[in-house]
């Protein structure tokens, strides 16, 4: 039984391994795909990000960490805002951009 | 030297007109390049986003009168401050300072004169609708080449960012001194996060084309 509990304790402490490490920021002023390229130009160079996604619908910015890098939220509200946009809201997300760009995808369908 | 003025002129003058066509500069440390080419109006211009609200650049424009026998040549270089802007969630709209210091050229003068054009440009965009203003002054000793222009679109459907979003785009100028008509071209607009262009014909049967880039 304790062999059972320890296991699934294992288990459940390596589950956000596997989860995505990201950062979400809601950003008014996203209208235009143009305008709004100096955000994913600038947020892929950082050292920490493994993908970015823009949705110019639902107002967000996605940014994905690589695997062990930690994302710099400070900087990234920095980078849309040199970019020309207000940040809203930020916050960690466990969403990766494959699955933001699915369920964008979905919800168009 | 006046190949080489007329060349850096066509290059150059793509990029002034393009302020009134969407935001006249990039983003921090980007370059933006514009043109807007027709057979009356070649404007062309490269800018330097030094702040995210600062961008200065080169710019050359080729002016000529509809009846073919008066043209102008300016090259100058052009400041882009953006003055006021509102973030909004679901629009943006802009108020920009454009102006420039210049030499100018006339094939009815001699010489070059020193061309001030400050402007401003007012701008509102959403993912489906855009609509902007831009009025400019073109001035030297004698000459008043004053510049208005106002634009309004829609787009077809609302578009992913990483999809092509045709816009149908209506643009409206008038310059002083050159022209007594006012040019009216409806224009197709193609928007993707990588370029912009728009492709028209005026009501003077003429080709436009415009082009905006940032890297």
């Amino acid at each position: 039984m304790r062999n059972i509990i320890v296991s699934l304790a294992i288990a459940m402490a390596a589950l956000p391994a596997f989860a995505a490490n990201s950062v979400k920021a809601t950003v008014n002023g996203m209208v235009c795909a143009f305008c709004a390229q100096g955000i994913e130009k600038t947020i892929a160079k950082m050292d920490a990000t493994k993908a970015v996604f823009v949705d110019l619908k639902s107002k967000v910015v996605l940014v994905e960490a690589k695997e062990g890098k930690t994302l710099d939220q400070k900087a990234i509200g920095a980078a849309i805002v040199d970019a020309g946009y207000d940040v809203v809201k930020m916050e960690a997300s466990t969403t990766s951009v494959d699955e933001m760009k699915a369920a964008a995808k979905s919800a168009k369908k | 030297m006046r190949v080489a003025f007329r060349l850096l002129a066509l290059a150059s003058a793509s990029l002034l007109s393009w302020a009134a066509h969407a935001a006249p500069m990039g983003f921090k440390e980007s370059w933006m390049v514009m043109g807007d080419l027709s057979p009356n109006w070649r404007e062309g211009f490269a800018n330097y986003a030094f702040t995210a609200k600062d961008a200065v650049g080169p710019s050359l424009l080729y002016m000529r009168s509809d009846d073919k026998t008066k043209t102008r040549e300016l090259a100058e270089v052009a400041y882009t401050r953006l003055l006021k802007r509102w973030n909004l969630p679901h629009a943006q709209a802009n108020v920009w300072f454009v102006g420039g210091v210049g030499a100018l050229r006339g094939n009815d003068f001699s010489g070059t004169r020193t061309m001030a054009t400050p402007g401003i440009q007012v701008d509102y965009e959403t993912t489906r609708f855009y609509a902007s203003a831009f009025g400019r002054l073109y001035r030297a000793e004698g000459i008043n080449h004053d510049y208005a222009a106002a634009r309004v679109g829609f787009s077809f459907f609302e578009a992913d960012y990483d999809e092509v979003q045709p816009w149908a785009v209506l643009e409206v100028r008038r310059m002083r001194g050159l022209s007594d008509m006012t040019e009216v071209t409806p224009m197709l607009r193609l928007i993707h996060n990588r370029y912009f262009v728009e492709l028209g014909v005026n009501n003077s049967k003429q080709l436009r084309f415009n082009f905006m880039h940032t890297f």
